[in-house]
């Protein structure tokens, strides 16, 4: 009986790896691969037949936004991120050091993180308008005489502006608690072997806190740029297509002219975008270890 | 004793049991068979089809039809789409199911095209209600009577009262709310011109986000109001001065317009004193605030006085099972007082001038007010939403296109007018569909 069952198990053991990696294999089928082909299927046939009837209106019809989207997109991507990613790192050094009051400060920095991007977009609005609460305490105080105009088609550079505002405020928190998880998990012991051998501060940062950091780093920076392609719920409250983003109007197109293959095409060049970033910024942080 | 007394009581509940019993099932017997004698008419409509609208329809409108004829209503709330395949499987088959149809005027328009429409005017008239003349002309489709007008919507103007201090001279309010020869879109910009510079910044607002209804005021208002036509007249020179004079108009436009999607909140912030809306969408700022604002016809051009009316109509399928009792529900669905009821609950307004004077007063009173005096006015030029399905997107999107580049971007009017003109008749031309109204007149 025994001598039968072993080479059972033998013979299947090396399936079992195939086996575990099933339940997974699967989700990415359903969920991921099929999505994608569908995607595609939409984006560049019609009735079976190969066309690049989409394509053609993205990139040449007067009724497209792809290139002030993609021009935006962009834009915005690299205004923000920089910003968020030094205010976010300032304020984890700063909280990294214990004071009273500590975890307080902590909560109200991720509070922002809570609302969603829409409630966010309309809160900004409110507050930015020229009835709203930035501009009556401008009047009021007499800094100025006129509301400052943030919205409308005419004022894209406030428009834009208000964008930046807005995802700051909102989105920076998520940068923070990675690199403040990040900063938390160094252990004391590399800062007191440091001032044993009397670093400044300097090079505490340069040495020990930076290159720990960078796997964070490399996550935080993964998520917000990754984010940042995606920019829609704010934008589209604040700027409305004023201001076009490639996810606003893939939604537009969707929704509002109901041609679902050019739809499809701005998600697919979003996907090949951020597939494009992760793969660069895997590269780039190639994470040094100190105990490698 | 005890036991006898226990056994008495145990008797005494047995046998009301027993009655209620027998009661019960003799009302359940009475009361199936009786079902089993009732009509029950099948009623597809595209509108009210929200879950809200629908719980209305089947919770407070239809028991009271029920009620009183002993009809039952199934409602079945289908998109455009479902129920023109619906219809043209059942039409093709011969076995219609459908006893009534709300849609609508452009979907009503193809379904008679097609022949799939009984003409109404056979049916006894219907006592004690007008239809304007605007709206019987329109339901005389295609040779018959093809609907009994059910609902209707439209956009219009909303004055906050603090601007009629800041009148152009020559006009009056009289003027204004009565939609008199004065009230002209260049009494307009006269108006807008001077509350920019006597209040010290725009007032007048439109609802040019993207989810707003701006596109409407560009080729049902302005341009036949301008051109006389929604489509045909693009590119002529009446649409050149017309885009002039919106370029003129623009500078006295609050510049957030291109973010609003609906003027509500504006114009209860204060940001805006002078709206253009669909009605639906300034309802809540006269609901929270009736005493501050009035609602007015919109201005004329120099082709009369264009404006969208959103006509919803209730037709009969050729071969509809049960005829009559789809008649009885139209009777009762433009009854005076249940069209009040409908305006009240869901925001669209009475097709029977006899409903205006049942509308209480309040908001709702200052909205129908505004929507009658518009539709009464004697220069009306009337344009409905061309029925374009899928493509009602592109054709939206032209006359944003043609907005953004004129005036938002400073692109040359003519030129940008010559690019676009061939793909919007494009649009129709490949469908093989008419113009719309006032392009081509119904009839």
């Amino acid at each position: 009986m025994d001598s039968e069952e072993i080479p059972f198990m033998v013979k299947i053991e090396k399936y079992i790896p195939y086996l575990l990696l099933m339940p997974a294999l699967l989700y990415m089928i359903f969920f991921i691969g099929y999505p994608l082909v569908q995607a595609v299927g939409l984006a560049f046939f019609e009735n079976g037949q190969f066309t690049t009837a989409n394509l053609d209106y993205l990139l040449y019809s007067p009724l497209s936004k792809f290139w002030d989207a993609l021009k935006y997109t962009l834009l915005l991507a690299a205004v923000i991120i920089p910003i968020q990613v030094s205010v976010a790192f300032a304020i984890a050094l700063l909280m990294n050091v214990p004071f009273k009051g500590h975890n307080l400060a902590v909560y109200s920095v991720i509070l922002p993180l809570t609302i969603s991007d829409v409630a966010a977009g309309l809160i900004w609005y409110v507050m930015l308008s020229p009835n709203g609460f930035f501009n009556k305490l401008l009047v009021s105080a007499g800094i100025i005489s006129e509301p400052v105009r943030f919205f409308g088609a005419a004022n894209r550079d406030m428009e834009f502006l208000a964008i930046v505002i807005t995802e700051v405020w909102r989105a920076t928190a998520i940068v923070f608690v990675i690199l403040f998880a990040g900063l938390q998990m160094i252990s004391r012991e590399y800062y007191e072997a440091a001032e044993v051998f009397g670093a400044t501060t300097w090079q505490r940062f340069r040495y020990i806190v930076f290159p720990m950091l960078l796997p964070s780093l490399q996550a935080a920076l993964i998520i917000r740029t990754l984010f940042a392609f995606q920019i829609f719920g704010v934008v589209w409250t604040l700027a409305g297509r004023d201001i076009p983003v490639l996810a606003g109007e893939a939604y537009y197109e969707q929704t509002q002219l109901h041609h679902p293959g050019v739809a499809s095409l701005y998600a697919l060049i979003i996907a090949l975008i951020s597939v494009l970033i992760g793969y660069i910024y895997t590269k780039l942080f190639k994470a040094r270890y100190l105990e490698a | 004793m005890g036991y006898e007394a226990i056994s008495k009581t145990i008797a005494i509940i047995i046998t009301i049991i027993v009655i209620v019993a027998i009661a019960g099932g003799a009302y359940w017997w009475y009361t199936s068979t009786q079902q089993q004698q009732q009509v029950t008419i099948t009623w597809a409509s595209t509108q009210l089809v929200p879950p809200q609208e629908q719980a209305f329809v089947k919770g407070e409108l239809l028991p009271p039809f029920t009620q009183e004829t002993g009809i039952k209503v199934e409602f079945v709330g289908l998109s455009y789409d479902e129920l023109n395949t619906r219809l043209q499987s059942e039409m093709q088959s011969g076995k219609v199911t459908i006893d009534l149809i709300g849609e609508l005027h452009g979907g009503i328009d193809y379904f008679a095209s097609q022949g799939w429409i009984e003409d109404l005017s056979k049916f006894p008239a219907l006592s004690g209600r007008t239809f304007p003349d605007v709206l019987e002309k329109y339901s005389h489709i295609h040779g018959i009577k093809a609907y009994v007008p059910w609902m209707t919507a439209t956009y219009v103007m909303v004055v906050n009262k603090k601007a009629w201090d800041y009148l152009p001279p020559g006009l009056t309010k009289e003027d204004v709310m009565k939609g008199t020869d004065k009230w002209t879109y260049d009494a307009l910009l006269a108006w807008a011109k001077n509350l920019y510079e006597k209040t010290g910044g725009p007032k007048l607002g439109f609802p040019a986000g993207p989810n707003g209804l701006f596109v409407r005021f560009l080729h049902g208002y302005l341009y036949p109001s301008f051109t006389g036509a929604q489509v045909k007249n693009f590119n002529s020179t009446d649409a050149v001065a017309m885009w002039q004079y919106l370029k003129e108009l623009w500078k006295y436009v609050v510049p957030e317009s291109t973010t609003y999607d609906a003027m509500a909140d504006p114009l209860l912030r204060g940001d805006v004193w002078i709206a253009w809306d669909h009605t639906a969408r300034i309802k809540d700022a006269i609901e929270q605030k009736p005493d501050q604002f009035d609602v007015v016809p919109v201005p004329r051009g120099p082709k009369g006085r264009g404006f969208i009316l959103v006509v919803v109509g209730l037709a009969i399928p050729k071969g509809a099972p049960h005829e009559d009792a789809a008649w009885k529900l139209i009777d009762y669905l433009t009854r005076p007082e249940t069209q009040v009821k409908v305006l009240e609950k869901v925001g669209f307004f009475p097709t029977v001038k006899e409903a205006s004077a049942k509308v209480p007063a309040g908001p709702l009173q200052v909205l129908a007010k505004g929507v009658i005096a518009q539709e009464s006015t004697s220069d009306a030029l009337v344009a409905l939403i061309p029925s374009l399905g899928a493509k009602g997107g592109d054709f939206k999107q032209i006359y944003l296109t043609a907005f953004e580049k004129i005036v938002l971007n400073n692109e040359d009017i003519k030129s940008t007018l010559d690019s676009l003109y061939p793909q919007l008749i494009n649009l129709f031309q490949s469908q093989n569909l008419p113009l719309p109204p006032p392009d081509q007149p119904v009839g």
